[in-house]
């Protein structure tokens, strides 16, 4: 999954967030540096504390990239679980646009 | 320990929190407000709940929790427990009860009652509400909470990293009429253990949501940079704040499975009553001060990795900073930290008050009772074979065999203690059957327990729930009448069925009273002589006429109904309380009720016995029964009638009974000088001499089964295996006084022998 230098990037989140997909998620955001991200998050059922790091994680560097990572779908289950466990980052909640 | 024993274990766990359930239900039934009754009620069905999403029985799941849903309006007082919202608690217990039994044992449970169950709760949970706070019922609470939050997201900070102390919908909800409760600080530290274990923080995080009103802040400095970072490591942490009516231990509860793996400090942070004081509003919230301070320790958190320094650091900084926007709350909390440890300090002593247990597998109890039995008999044998070879009885051998079988003895109680079991559960199990027969019938009727603690052998209450059942139906079908018959009468509409049980002269004694019409005997009688089990001309006594509705084939209900009157009632009771070596009998006062009593020996496994010989036989006297020996002399012989004989001791006269008579042993009646008398006291409170023809000692013997290994022999209650390994029947003292009373008990015992 090379990023593109040209738009920005865009990855659809699994189903299940869970700990065996944190490492997944990982190496994907990993390899996407440098570039412009959108989440595509509609399609998340389950959120994992473990997945949750890994994107926050990514936003922070995406940050020090000085690069725009942001979630622009998200799933009820997705949010809820984003701000059950207190992660009120703006780049996670997405935007109604 | 595979998966299948763990959940067995569950089951077992079940059983004990239904008990725990029904009878915290059936306290407040009986008007018991206790806050401690409701919370142990709520925390019965929370852990079965728990358990079960821990098996995926989700049947269980669904239930318990919109059960677990209405019992916690119950617990923050939004719900009036009323009669009629325990009666449906109640048939919900039961309903849970069917779940779990369904759940283990496969099969199927009624599914229109429990759909119908589940919405009375539902409707008791938001419709019977008070109006404003009533839709804080915690489902919809938790549901509505994030939704609060999202339309709430804080513009003005642009980095967006650092997490905001609370979360809004706390302060969104605050403007509403406060919701009572205490707070709590929680702060929870997951480790990479929790994990890795399969535990999940934000589900855990859920459940603690449903507990009360929370507000979170999860602490992310620990984050490492996405490179750096272990995808699978723990760095989240979080401190909350949660204002709930529950306890700390239910808090506690919440991460139950996942101690072990984390870091929990729940702190009790300001009683209920101070809430209006809270800052609870957004201004304080000083958004700057926490990016600085984060900002600078994210650089040597980010260094030093997921060490436990940083996170400790990065944890008393995110403490700092919620500090600063609670700053006003700062000293309440320092006064409440005493009286939480206080309060810690107690949950320890009582927890060290609590007796330690172990589950053991009865097999394994049962083979150590098989094994001590054989000692006995061991024992026995040999003390005998001692005295055989050494007359003097003087001897070193004498005086250890006399020590050992002391410590047979003292091994022997013991062991039996181990299987004896409060009859508690047995009776809550009759409590259930009273509420739905009563509902059947549209009889309303109270059960009223005694002595539930009395323990008894596990046999024991393993048989005796059957024939209870048989009698609590009986009892609230044909004893208990109508309320309208009731009121006529001039007694309280509704009925009261007493189950009592107690320990009497090493025996279990249990009653069972209702407050009915009583036994209708000119009924009882004329329904005797249609089924021709007596003749239409029969003399008999009120005493008698009770007794009658323990024959075959009687059955007094006027139509067949599927509560009772089959007419396989009462015989079939009779015939398995005899089974276990007890006795029931029935006393009735007309207008007043009825009582049956029934006397069951505590242990099926050994009985203190009086060897004696009667016509060349060995025969086993249980103990319990004799009141006294004495050697007749001819002058206090009388005879009486044709063939009976009274002995006359210290003035009073007392009914002689032949064993060797009663039991066919000898044709003839023996003479009584040459015998010895055993003075008895049988179940109707009368006292009988019965004669035999010589003691050879007392001795405690194991029971044997006789109906187990042969056939039920009328008279004789048992076997057992004498010290010379020869076998010996135990004597049924009371049948076979019965027997001799006269020809009416007869047919009565045949008719059981042949059952």
């Amino acid at each position: 999954m090379a990023a593109k230098k040209a738009g920005p990037a865009s990855l659809k989140l699994a189903a299940v967030l869970d700990l065996n997909e944190a490492s997944n998620l990982h190496g994907k955001l990993v390899s996407m540096r440098g570039s412009d991200l959108r989440i595509d998050a509609s399609g998340v059922e389950r959120v994992g504390v473990q997945c949750a790091q890994v994107l926050l994680a990514g936003v922070k560097a995406w940050e020090e990239d000085k690069k725009s990572l942001l979630v622009e779908k998200a799933s009820d289950a997705f949010q809820k679980t984003m701000q059950l466990i207190g992660i009120n980052n703006q780049n996670l909640v997405a935007k109604e646009i | 320990m595979d998966m299948n024993e763990i959940k067995e274990i569950f089951f077992q766990e079940c059983e004990e929190q239904l008990a725990e359930l029904e009878s915290g239900l059936l306290k407040l039934n009986d008007g018991d407000r206790d806050p401690e009754t409701v919370n142990a009620v709520f925390r019965a069905v929370h852990s079965i709940k728990g358990g079960a999403g821990a098996f995926g029985l989700d049947d269980l799941v669904s239930f318990a929790h919109v059960f677990e849903t209405t019992l916690d309006c119950v617990r923050s007082n939004k719900l009036e427990p009323t009669q009629d919202v325990l009666k449906v608690m109640l048939k919900s217990a039961d309903v849970l009860a069917d779940l779990v039994t369904a759940s283990r044992d496969g099969g199927g449970v009624d599914e229109s009652r429990s759909r119908s169950l589940v919405k009375e709760l539902e409707a008791l949970a938001h419709g019977e509400l008070p109006s404003s706070s009533g839709h804080d019922a915690p489902k919809p609470a938790a549901k509505a909470a994030p939704a609060a939050k999202v339309e709430l997201p804080k513009p003005s900070d642009d980095s967006g990293f650092q997490p905001i102390p609370f979360s809004f919908d706390g302060f969104g909800e605050d403007d509403e009429p406060a919701v009572e409760g205490s707070l709590y600080e929680v702060i929870f530290k997951p480790r990479r253990e929790l994990y890795s274990k399969g535990n999940e923080a934000a589900l855990l995080l859920r459940d603690l949501s449903r507990l009360g009103e929370m507000s979170i802040n999860c602490d992310t400095d620990a984050l490492p940079a996405l490179d750096r970072m272990d995808p699978e490591a723990s760095y989240f942490s979080w401190k909350i704040s949660i204002r709930t009516t529950r306890s700390e231990d239910d808090i506690r509860a919440v991460f139950e499975f996942a101690e072990w793996d984390c870091d929990l400090e729940v702190k009790f942070a300001e009683e209920a009553s101070s809430n209006e004081e809270l800052p609870m509003v957004p201004v304080p919230f000083d958004l700057s001060i926490l990016d600085d301070s984060s900002a600078g320790e994210e650089e040597t958190a980010s260094e030093r990795g997921a060490s436990e320094e940083a996170v400790a650091a990065a944890l008393s900084a995110a403490e700092t900073a919620s500090n600063v926007s609670r700053a006003a709350r700062v000293a309440e909390k320092k006064e409440s930290a005493a009286a939480s440890a206080a309060a810690q300090n107690n949950a320890a002593a009582a927890a060290a008050g609590a007796g330690q247990t172990i589950r053991v597998d009865l097999d394994r109890v049962d083979r150590l009772i098989n094994l001590v039995g054989e000692l006995v008999i061991n024992q026995a044998m040999l003390s005998q074979s001692v005295v055989e070879n050494d007359a003097t009885g003087t001897s070193a051998v004498n005086m250890g065999l006399e020590e050992l079988q002391q410590l047979t003895r003292e091994i022997q109680d013991s062991v039996m203690a181990i299987r004896a079991q409060p009859v508690k559960p047995v009776f809550q199990r009759m409590s259930r059957i009273v509420r739905e027969v009563a509902d059947m019938v549209g009889k309303s009727i109270r059960l009223v327990t005694e002595g539930e603690n009395t323990e008894v052998d596990k046999t024991v209450i393993d048989k005796i729930a059957e024939p209870l059942t048989h009698m609590i139906r009986n009892a609230v079908d044909h004893g208990i009448e109508s309320p309208e018959k009731r009121e006529a009468a001039g007694k309280d509409p509704e009925g009261t069925i007493k189950l009592t049980a107690k320990h009497r002269s090493g025996r279990i004694l249990i009653e069972l009273a209702d407050d009915g019409a009583g036994i209708n005997r000119e009924r009882v009688r004329q329904k005797a002589i249609d089924n021709d089990i007596i003749a239409a001309d029969a003399n008999l006594s009120d005493d008698e006429i009770d007794n009658l509705i323990f024959m075959a084939g009687f059955s007094t209900a006027d139509k067949i109904s599927d509560i009772s009157g089959r007419g396989v009632g009462m015989d079939v009771v009779k015939r398995s309380i005899q089974a276990l070596g007890g006795r029931i009998s029935i006393s009735s006062r007309p207008g007043y009720g009825s009582t049956f009593t029934m006397s069951l020996p505590l242990t099926l496994a050994v009985l203190d016995g009086m060897v004696v010989t009667v016509a060349g036989q060995t025969l086993v006297v249980p103990l319990t029964a004799i009141v006294e020996t004495l050697q007749p002399e001819a002058s206090a012989i009388h005879s009486f009638g044709a063939n009976q004989r009274l002995i006359s001791i210290r003035n009073s006269f007392c009914p002689l009974v032949d064993v060797g008579r009663v039991l066919n042993y000898r044709t003839t009646q023996a003479n009584p000088v040459e015998g010895v008398a055993l003075l008895v006291e049988s179940e109707g409170g009368g006292q009988r001499a019965l004669m035999v023809d010589a003691i050879q000692g007392q001795r405690q013997v194991v029971i044997k089964s006789l109906e187990a290994n042969y056939t039920h022999v009328p008279g004789i209650a048992a076997a057992t295996i004498l010290g010379d390994g020869r076998v010996a029947l135990i004597l049924d003292v009371d049948a076979v006084v019965a027997a001799s009373r006269g020809q009416s008990m007869k047919p009565e015992m045949s008719l059981a022998a042949t059952g």
